[in-house]
């Protein structure tokens, strides 16, 4: 068995530690990016034509609403004019003893300068 | 060593797959080419279909306009109603859906049954009714029973203002009176709609919309007072009962401003069910029986006989030919115009003339004649003026031509002057030979109102629609006699209803002018008979007239056969209201 003898100072000589930049690597590939705001995009998009379609069946039932309400108005309005119509109140004033005036109630006014008094014609009369 | 070599060659397991993937290979290419068929040889045509299936496209209805009186109350409006309809072949028990639905619908059952048995694939069962009876019905699940929303019309009113609305047919066209004349305004314009349904039949949300929303018709508001329209109703239908007439008609016109405040009468009609409510006329299929829908106020002339006198004395006074002191001598009861009239003994010759009450002979003035209404009078006071002035004269109150009023079919009138006529102005002169509409007759009265101006009646005196309200105007007007002549046959007006023939016309609290008269009717065979039309116009306050009533009796009982006994009343009761309701001072303490 032989040996060599180590030569420790030439090795040191040849061989040394340089001190170079560290590689960096990205964390997060340019690919991705774009995917990451493709797939939000995407959700964003659906969530805006959900969010429109929702508003948009609101809509159609606040329409839908305005319609029933309108109709309804539309009913009231006819009971009150069907009730307002003369014919209709006629037999129920004359139920309640009202009378439709059959002779003028007269009121004279006298503006003297002694103040205002109302006489109606009949106590006139029937004074005189 | 061979066979197993052959073994390995024709493994089954290899042909298997083969199979297999020969298999999936043909049908990838299958799909391939029914993708590439469907998506892009037939890929319009499909996408078309399936578009068509999707789109819907409706007509949007316009909503009708409404009527409205002066004071803003409805007169007519239109509702959503439902129809309800069957589709007879879906039915399975008709007798028993006809017995079900036939009391709840108001339709007689058998008539029922025979729609419901019907071969046709879609029948009514009745149309617009109330939605809450359609929902009961539908309630029932009867299989082949379906209802769809309809629009109806609607005359809260009812009766009251029938002749005045007039109404439309059941698919809404106006058929009468101002539904009809003013269709083009009140129906307004149909809209569009087209757009994507899902299978509910809902629309899709930010799919295809086209809509162009349909414009309402125009709202029509009128001159017509609904509670003056009733009373004047009202006092008919008393004084048909009273009288034993067979109709009455009332129309009040505003004088300075030619507004229709009522026009109205009876027999009167429900505009609703179109069906005349004159028990008279149920049962009857003969039209001329049943003329309730008929507006006689525009449409029905008569001889106004008397109240024609009005014309006759304006007339001769504004030609200057007599005052109103004017004596005139000899006024007998009975003239002949025509030799020898008087002596056929047949009353119906022409040329002879009477007053209503025998009289001596005897010197009268001009205000005396007016007040006591003698015929003779009138007719040797018509003999000064001729037949030329007074016919320019009765044309110029507008008879025998359309005064123009809003109002379906409105008749002209008659003016018979025929040719070598020699008594036809004598008739003239007393009401005779000549036929008006009691419209006419009120518009001449006005004109005496008016200071001798005469207007053209409307009833419609403003229309609104989406552009806002617009005023009708540009009625025609024109001068008849001068502002003189009106204030003195106003004068000889009064004196008819203080001490004349129109007595019973008067009104407490006010001065009242007007003129009676009475006509006998002609018969089938164009002679006259004992039944007469009696009639009275007026106006008040005679000093500062506001308001004409003209009121035409057909056909009272003989009691009532004179326009002072029958008419008189009428126009005392409904000229009281229309004071009233127009709060027209009284000027009589």
């Amino acid at each position: 068995m032989t040996a060599r003898p180590f030569h420790q100072g030439a090795t040191e000589d040849r061989l040394r530690v340089l001190q170079g930049r560290a590689r960096s690597r990205r964390f997060v590939a340019p690919w991705m990016v774009v995917v990451l705001i493709a797939v939000i995009g995407f959700l964003g998009l659906i969530f805006a034509r959900t969010s429109l379609d929702n508003s948009a069946f609101e809509l159609a039932e606040l329409e839908r609403s305005v319609a029933e309400q309108s109709a309804l108005n539309q009913q009231l309005s006819l009971t009150i004019a069907r009730l307002e119509n003369p014919a209709h109140i006629a037999p129920l004033a004359e139920e309640l003893g009202m009378v439709i005036p059959v002779s003028t109630n007269q009121i004279l006014v006298d503006l003297s300068p002694s103040g205002p008094t109302v006489v109606s014609v009949e106590a006139r009369e029937e004074a005189q | 060593m061979a066979t197993n070599r052959f073994a390995k060659r024709f493994d089954a397991n290899r042909v298997r797959i083969a199979f297999i993937a020969l298999f999936l290979l043909f049908a990838w290419a299958g799909m391939a080419y029914r993708l590439v068929q469907v998506q892009v040889v037939q890929a319009a045509a499909l996408a078309d279909q399936g578009l068509s299936q999707r789109l819907v496209a409706r007509e949007l209805p316009p909503q009708r306009g409404k009527v409205f009186d002066r004071n803003g109350e409805l007169l007519a409006l239109t509702v959503e109603a439902q129809s309800m309809y069957a589709v007879p072949g879906q039915v399975d028990e008709p007798l028993w859906v006809a017995q079900q639905i036939g009391g709840m619908l108001g339709v007689d059952s058998d008539v029922l049954y025979e729609r419901l048995t019907s071969d046709r694939d879609f029948v009514y069962l009745d149309r617009q009714i109330d939605a809450v009876v359609a929902e009961e019905i539908l309630g029932l699940e009867i299989k082949g029973i379906y209802a769809h929303p309809e629009s109806t019309r609607i005359y809260p009113a009812g009766q009251v203002a029938s002749h005045v609305t007039g109404f439309v047919d059941i698919d809404g066209n106006g058929q009468e009176g101002l539904e009809y004349v003013y269709d083009e305004q009140l129906r307004g314009t149909p809209g569009h709609a087209l757009f994507e349904r899902d299978l509910g039949g809902r629309p899709i949300p930010q799919g295809i919309s086209d809509i162009v929303p349909a414009v309402p018709g125009a709202d029509l508001n009128t001159t017509i007072d609904l509670p003056l329209q009733y009373q004047a109703q009202q006092a008919c239908l008393d004084a048909i009962e009273k009288t034993d007439a067979e109709a009455c008609w009332v129309v009040v016109l505003e004088v300075e401003t030619g507004g229709v405040l009522a026009m109205t009468g009876a027999p009167v009609f429900d505009p609703e069910s179109r069906q005349t409510l004159d028990p008279a006329c149920e049962g009857s299929d003969d039209p001329n029986v049943c003329r309730a829908f008929s507006n006689f106020t525009v449409r029905g002339i008569y001889e106004p006989g008397s109240t024609q006198k009005l014309i006759t004395f304006a007339a001769a006074i504004e030609e200057g030919e007599v005052g109103v002191g004017t004596v005139i001598p000899d006024v007998a009861d009975v003239l002949e115009v025509l030799d020898g009239a008087c002596d056929s003994g047949d009353s119906d010759v022409y040329g002879c003339y009477h007053d209503f009450k025998e009289h001596a002979t005897e010197d009268m003035t001009v205000a005396e004649i007016f007040t006591r209404s003698s015929n003779v009078g009138s007719i040797m006071i018509a003999e000064r003026v001729g037949q030329e002035r007074l016919v320019s004269y009765i044309e110029a109150f507008g008879l025998g031509s359309k005064t123009g009023i809003d109002y379906s079919v409105e008749a002209p009138g008659i003016l018979n002057f025929a040719a070598g006529c020699q008594t036809c102005w004598a008739s003239a002169a007393i009401g005779y030979s000549v036929a008006a509409t009691p419209l006419q007759m009120a518009a001449a009265y006005a004109a005496i109102g008016n200071d001798g101006i005469w207007m053209q009646p409307h009833i419609v005196s403003s229309i609104v629609d989406v552009d806002g309200e617009t005023e009708v105007s540009g009625f025609e007007t024109r001068f008849v006699v001068s502002p003189g002549t009106a204030l003195l046959m106003r004068e000889l007006l009064a004196s008819v209803i203080e001490k004349g023939t129109g007595t019973a016309a008067q009104v407490d609290g006010y001065r009242v002018g007007g003129k009676t008269g009475t006509a006998n009717k002609l018969g089938d065979d164009d002679r006259y008979t004992e039944q007469t039309r009696a009639s009275f116009v007026g106006l008040a306050p005679i000093d500062d007239p506001k308001i004409v009533v003209a009121v035409l009796i057909d056909s009272p009982s003989r009691e009532f056969r004179t326009g002072g006994a029958s008419a008189a009343p009428v126009f005392a009761a409904v000229m009281e209201q229309a004071l009233h309701r127009l709060g027209v001072s009284p000027d009589v303490p």
